[in-house]
Formats: structure tokens, C-alpha cells, sequence
């Protein structure tokens, strides 16, 4: 009997997932098709929210804190300390939200090209799945309060040359794309 | 067969014809021609059935193995359907593609192999070993739609809309016949196994009426799904089917090589340092 739930269980859950899909696929196919050709690379987001560093780092400063902690009445002071973990976090969501644009580049190619290798799309989703496993811990980290700035800082550097890197790249690509591509297609 | 069976059963096939009405009409062989048999072959099937059952009786041996051979047939060209689909919803993206077809014929034959072994592996009777392996089988067919429908979603691409029509109907038929599949070997299995037991011979009259009734009760459900599924592919090819786009101009196979590379090595650098900042 229960082998018989677990299979019943089992199909549901598929014609969920099937479902769910299927729902999502018809919200994005719009956007999915529009982004799907070399010229829709260009309009890729590649990364945006790094250069926003300067600012969380002084909202985040420990200079702040204390001046905080010293200057306010505790209540506020708590508040204000809440709502700046808060912020890391929102801003932890934005590097986060880099990355994805990036690894999007890399599947965007990967679904243009007319052949791909297994086993660098296979590192691509161990990847992605990695870091969505690391990201969580680090968002922990941050709520709690134990994330020490400096190492946010080296994180954010990262995504900063990566992201001026990849921009060079597909711009390059979209201009090969334009010509390149046009001139074989008449040729 | 009582009234209801008998009404279901001229509704499922007035729908049928409808169907394939459809598929002749909007030449739908021209562009799904695996979809289209597995149309043919179920109106196939339901007409041969049919006279089947007024030359011999519902209840008579060659309509009992008819039955499950229509079974057998619904459920490998609908199989055969379902690789079409993938094929045609892939054909823009002959790299996507390339690395879909290999991955699904592995999880196929695995999966194939799996209700094949575990059919076998069932007590005596034509009826349960044909019940798992159609349930198996319908399993199977759910879960490479799920696998196609994770990999178009992971690229961000997405099936055209008379695909993703016939999708969502064979998904619906899949899924009713793999739980009322296992709901019925979960019968044959338990209380009516007796009927399947040489040695409970005695019991049998007894037991037909259970019998029948659990048959009964599970062609109605799998004749009401299979309509609705049908109005789906129906309601699908109300229109001229669009011509087929060209897809994509495709990137040259170079931009590949140079950016995979790099990009994976960009999110493998970004992944190290995540790992930095967890450590004491």
C-alpha cells in the first residue's frame, strides 16, 4: 500500500512540476524568444549591483555602529541595526542576481551554437547548483550578523571585473553576431 | 457493458474521429507524423474493439486479449509521440539538441528496462503484468516530459503553441494512467488475486462481479481523461497550423569554445570566494 501512495505521490508531483513549467514557460516565452538571438545578447544585464558597494560599505561600517550604538537611545539604535543587516542581505540578493545574468550569458551561447560540449554545460549546472547552495549560508551568516565586511568587499571586487569582462565579451559578440553573421547568411 | 460504459465509449469514439478530422484537415502528419499515428492507431483500435465486441461479446477471451494489446499500442506510440515532441520542440538548437537526445535515450532505456524488469517480476496474469508495465510506462513517459520541459526552461527556451498543447494533453493522459494504473494493480494485487489463482478457482464466482466492477470503474476514468486530453489537441489545431520558423541565426561554433570556457571558470572564481567567506 504505501508503495502505491508513494507512486500516486510521485506522478502528482510530476504533473506539478510539468504544470508549473508549462505556466512559466508560456509567462517568459516572450522574453525567452526576444533574448534568444545574438543581437538580444547585448541587452543582457551582465552586472549592476556591485557598483553599488561604496554606499553599503559605509552603511555597513563599523564606525557607523558605533556611533550608532553610542549616540541613539537602544531602541532606535537596534532598529537601525536590523534594517542595515537588511540591506547586506538585499545587496547579498543583487550579487546574486550577477551571477544568474552570468551564468544566463553562458546558456544563452550554449542554446545558439550549433554544438555544445556535455561536460562544460554539465560544470556549468554543478556550478549554478553550488552556488545557490553556498548563497544560502552566506545569507545566513549575514542575518546573523558573523559575515565580517572586508571578505563582502573581495567578493564584490570579483563580480566588478567579471561583469566589465563579460560586457567587453558580448559586445563583441553582438557586433560579430550583426555582420559577421549577416555576411555568412548572404554569402 | 452498462449504459454509461456504452455511452463513453461512442463519445471517445465520435472524439476520435473529430481528432482525426483534425489531424487530416490541418495536415498535422506533415509536421507531427509520430503524433498523428498514435491518432490513427487509437481510432484504429477503438473501431477494431468495437467490432470486435459484437462479433465475439465484451466478455469473450479474444476481446480480453485485444484489449490489452490497444493497450500496448496506445502506450508505445503515444511513447513515440512524446519523442517526437522533444525532437520538434529541440530542432532550433541543434547543440541543445545534440546533448538532450543522448540524455534522454539513456533515462528511456533505463527507464523501459525498469517496467520491463519490474512487470516481469509480477505474480502470474496477463492483467497485472500488462497493468505494471503500462503504469511503468506511463511513469516514464511523465518523467522524460518533465526532463524536456526542465531543459527548455533551464535555456530559456519554449515550445511553440500547438506543441505545448499536445504536451499538456499527453501529460494528462500519462498522468491518470499511471495512477489508475497503480490504484488497479494495487487491486489486482490485494483482494482481487484470488482471480488470478489457479488454485482459488472456487472462489472465482464469487469474485467476478469485484472483478468487473474494478475494470469498470477504471476504463471510465481512462475513456473520460482520454476525451478531455483529445478536446486539448482538438481545441489545439482549431486554427491552420503556422508555418515553421527557421529559428535563430545560429552563433559560430568558435564564440562557444572561447566563451564556455571562460565563463565557467568566472563562476567557478565567484564560487571559491563564497566558499572563503563561510570559512572561521
Amino acid at each position: 500500500m504505501n508503495d502505491t501512495y508513494a507512486i500516486i505521490l510521485f506522478a502528482v508531483v510530476l504533473c506539478g512540476i510539468l504544470l508549473w513549467l508549462l505556466i512559466k514557460g508560456q509567462k517568459s516565452s516572450g522574453k525567452a524568444d526576444s533574448s534568444l538571438h545574438p543581437s538580444g545578447i547585448e541587452g543582457l544585464p551582465a552586472a549592476k549591483h556591485y557598483a553599488y558597494f561604496p554606499q553599503i560599505r559605509q552603511a555597513l561600517s563599523r564606525a557607523d555602529s558605533d556611533y550608532l550604538l553610542k549616540n541613539a537611545p537602544p531602541g532606535v539604535a537596534k532598529r537601525a541595526l536590523r534594517e542595515r543587516r537588511a540591506i547586506a542581505r538585499r545587496f547579498l540578493q543583487g550579487l546574486h542576481e550577477d551571477f544568474s545574468n552570468l551564468a544566463r550569458l553562458g546558456r544563452i551561447i550554449a542554446a545558439l551554437s550549433p554544438e555544445v560540449s556535455h561536460k562544460q554545460e554539465a560544470t556549468r549546472f554543478m556550478l549554478s547548483v553550488n552556488f545557490r547552495f553556498l548563497y544560502v549560508l552566506v545569507w545566513l551568516r549575514l542575518a546573523a550578523g558573523t559575515l565580517p565586511l572586508h571578505q563582502l568587499e573581495i567578493l564584490t571586487g570579483l563580480v566588478g571585473r567579471i561583469a566589465a569582462r563579460m560586457d567587453e565579451a558580448m559586445t563583441e559578440i553582438s557586433a560579430l553576431s550583426a555582420g559577421q553573421l549577416a555576411g555568412k547568411i548572404n554569402a | 457493458m452498462n449504459h454509461l460504459e456504452m455511452f463513453l465509449a461512442l463519445s471517445s469514439l465520435s472524439f476520435q474521429i473529430m481528432l482525426c478530422g483534425f489531424v487530416v484537415g490541418r495536415r498535422v502528419y506533415g509536421v507531427l507524423p509520430l503524433f498523428a499515428s498514435f491518432v490513427y492507431v487509437v481510432l484504429a483500435s477503438t473501431i477494431s474493439l468495437s467490432i470486435m465486441n459484437v462479433f465475439f461479446g465484451f466478455n469473450a477471451p479474444p476481446m480480453y486479449y485485444g484489449i490489452w494489446a490497444s493497450i500496448f499500442l496506445f502506450a508505445t506510440t503515444r511513447g513515440l509521440a512524446i519523442a517526437e515532441l522533444c525532437r520538434n520542440g529541440l530542432r532550433k538548437y541543434p547543440g541543445i539538441w545534440a546533448l538532450l537526445w543522448r540524455v534522454l535515450t539513456v533515462l528511456s532505456v533505463f527507464l523501459v528496462a525498469h517496467a520491463a524488469i519490474n512487470a516481469w517480476g509480477q505474480p502470474n496474469g496477463i492483467a497485472i503484468y500488462w497493468t505494471s508495465f503500462a503504469r511503468d510506462f506511463a511513469l516514464a513517459s511523465l518523467i522524460i516530459l518533465a526532463v524536456l520541459f526542465l531543459f527548455l526552461n533551464y535555456y530559456g527556451l519554449a515550445l511553440d503553441p500547438v506543441p505545448k498543447m499536445i504536451a499538456i494533453g499527453l501529460s494528462f493522459t500519462c498522468a491518470v494512467d499511471a495512477i489508475g494504473n497503480t490504484i488497479l494493480l494495487n487491486s489486482f494485487k490485494g483482494y482481487l488475486f484470488p482471480w488470478f489463482l489457479e488454485s482459488q478457482r472456487v472462489l472465482w464466482p464469487s469474485m467476478e462481479a469485484l472483478v468487473r466492477r474494478a475494470d469498470d470503474i477504471w476504463s471510465s476514468v481512462h475513456l473520460i481523461s482520454f476525451m478531455i486530453s483529445i478536446v486539448i489537441w482538438c481545441y489545439a489545431f482549431r486554427e491552420p497550423l503556422p508555418e515553421q520558423s527557421a529559428g535563430p541565426a545560429l552563433l559560430p561554433a568558435s564564440i562557444y569554445g572561447e566563451m564556455s570556457p571562460a565563463i565557467n571558470a568566472h563562476l567557478a572564481t565567484f564560487n571559491e570566494r563564497l566558499a572563503e567567506l563561510l570559512k572561521p
